[in-house]
């Protein structure tokens, strides 16, 4: 059955590799770090190629191809429990084992000396095992199982120095936060496996669904489905986890919190967009979720001073951009941003990990006085991230957002268009306020250790300059693949599904929004440089003169005080303080009631034990025995 | 000879004797002896009545083996009884266990 | 197996009354010798008895099951309890007359009520008998019809097993 069929083979090595290497460092290789690390890292390149040969092997599939084992019957309804290889899936598969190996590769310098190597090295398994298998899932059972089970390796590797309060405390909020969208997600399945009676994905994205379920039901369960994509992809109202979920290892904030986990909520929104797109309200719903999270989340990014909060901010709001583009209609585009941003997200984060490694500060400040861009390679290689991320020409973050604006241009409703150049603004401004502060420090301190770090770590040093090196020459050349990526994504979209694609219509008259684009990009780039770059520039931004603004955007738009108030309001002091008291009063009261009855009635019937038991039986008998005798005569 | 009445004259015997020792002995092992005679003469009954009277024979063995596992928690129960007891008097006599009084 | 063959005949009849006989022998042992631990041995040739007499009423079974559980549990485990708490070697007091007496009053009135039971009744077999002896149904039954019995006897023996371990563990005072 393997050997015959190479893709099941390559699906099934992709898949296990990583779970057998997290099994055996967890168990057996704690203590030898380098045993860990080669396992983990062969593993993961293992899966790598296989990845890739999926990749192309599916090219030319016309319809997805399924392998299921049932797993549960119950009933009609089966759930199997098996790989789902389309276009789709498998982009996201050489998404994840591409960035999952450069990150590997790159930890291997960035946590040399860990105590917790092997530890880490078997998390990062368990996260790449958790994600290929919920890349690859057939049906949405195995999906969610495999979605909980990246929450719980991400809960994992936040809370990685778990010496540290604020670590742990991040590591439980992630957990905490983006169950609730989890919930509103199982709900949502719920509802449709009631309905529809099946919960595969190609069954789900089917034209039948229509069919079978009330249209309001549709609209229903596709809210709550995506209250899941709220939670993961950590859009509005439960943004907040993000940013504190900077606590862990740079490297995992590369990988889990910006290139691949957090995407996993953008990949269901569309895994499922058939699905979706069968209800305009709910694209609706998703597209204002988009937004606000995009706006929220540049304007909290433009005050920061932590270079991983910076970013952690930028990812928020590029998620919010995939959700916008998938909301509008924009399945490409919202994918294809998808991909470069994963791109040049990990890019930017690992540059941001070679400067906290080496000046164990994050505050980008103190970074620039201290001489940070005479690191050469990652100062470079995060310019070119920044220039993605805020959408300069050459580089792919300008191709992907240029055709989200397209695809936004397309909605009849031209506020969408309008938040979105807005964030182009936005963006621009805090990418590049970043950017220059770290190019051009105000004053430089004398730093006598400048010469040594390249002697000094030459190995592990390049060991982080590597997968630098190929990812920002990937962020350069991605953007002009975008037609071959459409052509590879929409290969099965259309045949498969035949659904009306918004975005090709408009793509034609669409040269002066890439004007405008631009030209906003470049006011934004521009205000930065008056004050962050040029000569003698202030280096305070435009917000500072209006404190009651920047304190808003700096404490996030008071969301975690809401959240902290709403906390202590109604779960602490209303069903904490309900649940307590039922448990003192009524279960203890009970209990210790049941002992003391007890007891007592033991004292009062002790007084009854006359020491005599033998004479006691004797006198039973007796009048037993005359009783007996009595009924017998 | 092998009927119903001789089976139960056997246990009615077996039951006095068992009677007898309760009434009679001081040390509380002995009783626990004398009360599992006496369980075993009701089950001998049970077993008498499956054999000659009742509607299905797979019953009474069944009773009896119910008995056999109560007995088994019941002697299980007694002894570490008895030997906490020993521990605290030094005595296993029925008649110094007067601290059971409140 | 089935009584028939044992009920009848002149050899059977001797081997039945041999059984009741090592019976009654082992009884008055169990009961009136004053070493405690002879009582105990007495106590397992009553048993052993028993399970003969099991036999003769037809049913293997329950006869094996009486020698391993009575005879090879209980009986063994009176014995280590002897062997802990050594009543072996505490003083003896005289036994009373007047608990003799009564034991003796008491046990002879049960047995009189027995026997005046046993032969007043008209014993009546049920009009329809099922003659089915084999283990198989009496697992059967016990995993159907009297499942719920057989679970609760389960639960019975882990408490008393859970209590015995928890009683004799503590030194000194039970209650906390």
């Amino acid at each position: 059955m393997f050997v015959k069929d190479p893709i099941l083979l390559a699906c099934t090595i992709t898949v296990v590799l990583p779970f057998l290497s997290f099994l055996t460092i967890i168990c057996y290789t704690r203590k030898w770090e380098k045993v860990s690390c080669s396992i983990s890292i062969g593993a993961i390149l293992i899966s790598l190629i296989c990845a890739i040969y999926l990749f192309i092997a599916s090219r030319h599939f016309a319809e997805p191809l399924q392998y299921k084992l049932p797993w549960i019957i119950s009933g009609k309804t089966i759930i199997p429990f098996g790989f789902l290889v389309d276009h789709l899936s498998m982009l996201m598969l050489v998404i994840v084992a591409v960035i999952a190996s450069l990150v590997q590769i790159y930890s291997l310098g960035y946590m040399a000396g860990d105590p917790g190597f092997s530890r880490y090295y078997a998390f990062q398994s368990l996260f790449a095992w958790a994600m290929m298998t919920m890349t690859v899932a057939p049906s949405m059972i195995q999906f969610y199982i495999f979605w909980e089970l990246v929450g719980l390796a991400s809960y994992l590797l936040i809370g990685f120095y778990y010496e540290k309060w604020s670590a742990s405390q991040a590591g439980k909020k992630a957990f905490v936060v983006t169950r609730i969208g989890d919930v509103g997600m199982f709900i949502g399945l719920v509802i449709l496996l009631l309905f529809y009676g099946n919960l595969s994905i190609v069954g789900v994205n089917s034209a039948a669904v229509a069919k079978q379920i009330p249209a309001p039901l549709i609209t229903i369960s596709a809210i709550l489905i995506f209250c899941g994509v709220i939670g993961k992809s950590a859009q509005f109202p439960l943004l907040t986890w993000l940013p504190d979920a900077m606590e862990g290892p740079t490297p995992v904030s590369a990988l889990l919190h910006s290139a691949t986990m957090v995407a996993a909520g953008v990949y269901m929104f569309a895994r499922l967009f058939p699905f979706f797109s069968g209800s305009a309200d709910a694209l609706q719903f998703a597209l204002l979720i988009g937004t606000i999270t995009m706006v929220l989340s540049s304007t909290m990014a433009m005050v920061a001073r932590d270079i991983k909060q910076v970013w952690a901010y930028s990812t928020v709001s590029q998620l919010g951009y995939m959700v916008m583009a998938l909301g509008a209609g924009g399945y490409v585009s919202g994918m294809f941003h998808l991909t470069t941003h994963a791109g040049f997200k990990a890019l930017l984060f690992l540059c941001s990990g070679v400067f906290i490694h080496h000046y164990h500060t994050n505050d980008f400040f103190v970074m620039s006085r201290q001489g940070a861009r005479s690191l050469k390679v990652p100062m470079v290689c995060m310019t070119i991230g920044a220039l993605a991320l805020s959408g300069v020409f050459p580089f792919s973050g300008f191709f992907s957002k240029e055709s989200i604006m397209v695809a936004l241009a397309s909605h009849p409703n031209k506020i969408w268009l309008a938040a979105g150049l807005f964030g182009e603004v936005l963006t621009a401004y805090y990418t590049f306020r970043l950017i220059f502060v770290m190019l051009f420090p105000k004053e430089m301190e004398e730093t006598h250790h400048e010469e040594e770090h390249h002697e000094g770590e030459g190995i592990l040093y390049w060991l982080m300059g590597w997968p630098l090196i190929i990812l920002a020459s990937v962020t350069c050349v991605l953007g002009f693949f975008e037609k071959q990526f459409e052509h590879y994504l929409l290969g099965d979209y259309i045949l498969a599904h035949g659904v009306e694609h918004g975005a090709e219509a408009a793509h034609a008259g669409g040269h002066w929004l890439t004007i405008t684009a631009i030209s906003l990009v470049a006011i934004g780039v521009a205000v930065a440089w008056l004050e962050y770059g040029r000569k003698g520039a202030s280096q305070e931004g435009f917000l500072s003169r209006m404190p009651a603004i920047e304190k808003l955007f700096a404490r996030r738009w008071y969301m975690d005080h809401f959240y902290r108030w709403a906390l202590d309001m109604i779960i602490y002091s209303g069903f904490t303080n309900i649940f307590t008291r039922n448990d003192r009063r009524v279960i203890d009261g009970g209990i210790d009631g049941l002992c003391r009855g007890t007891e007592g009635s033991g004292r009062i019937a002790s007084f009854l034990q006359s020491n005599m038991v033998q004479y006691n039986i004797f006198v039973m008998v007796a009048i037993l025995g005359f009783v007996a005798l009595s009924f017998l005569g | 000879m092998n009927s119903l009445t001789l089976y139960l004259l056997i246990s009615a015997v077996l039951f006095s004797f068992g009677l007898i020792g309760v009434m009679m002995r001081r040390s509380l092992i002995a009783i626990l002896v004398s009360i599992e005679l006496m369980l075993n003469a009701a089950s001998l009954n049970f077993m008498a009545f499956n054999k000659f009277l009742s509607p299905d024979t797979s019953i009474g063995q069944i009773y009896t083996l119910f008995i056999m596992g109560i007995a088994a928690a019941e002697a299980a129960i007694a002894l570490s009884i008895f030997l906490a007891l020993f521990r605290q008097l030094r005595s296993i006599n029925i008649e110094r266990a007067r601290e059971l009084r409140g | 197996m089935s009584g028939s063959i044992l009920s009848q005949g002149f050899l059977p009849q001797v081997a039945f009354i041999i059984v009741v006989g090592l019976t009654f022998c082992g009884a008055i042992i169990a009961v009136f010798h004053r070493n405690i631990l002879y009582n105990v041995l007495g106590l397992a040739l009553a048993l052993a008895g028993v399970a003969a007499l099991y036999v003769f009423l037809g049913s293997l079974f329950i006869g094996l099951m009486q020698l391993l559980i009575y005879v090879g549990a209980i009986c063994i485990a009176m014995v280590f309890a002897i062997m802990l708490s050594r009543p072996v070697h505490l003083p003896k007091p005289k036994r009373k007359i007047s608990k003799i007496a009564t034991g003796v009053f008491a046990g002879l009135l049960i047995l009189g009520v027995n026997i005046g039971v046993i032969y007043k009744t008209a014993w009546q077999p049920a009009a329809e008998r099922k003659i089915d002896w084999s283990v198989k149904t009496i697992g059967d039954f016990l995993l159907t019809k009297y499942v719920l019995v057989f679970e609760v006897i389960s639960l019975v023996l882990l408490v008393a097993m859970l209590g015995a371990i928890i009683i004799s563990r503590f030194n000194g005072r039970v209650s906390s």
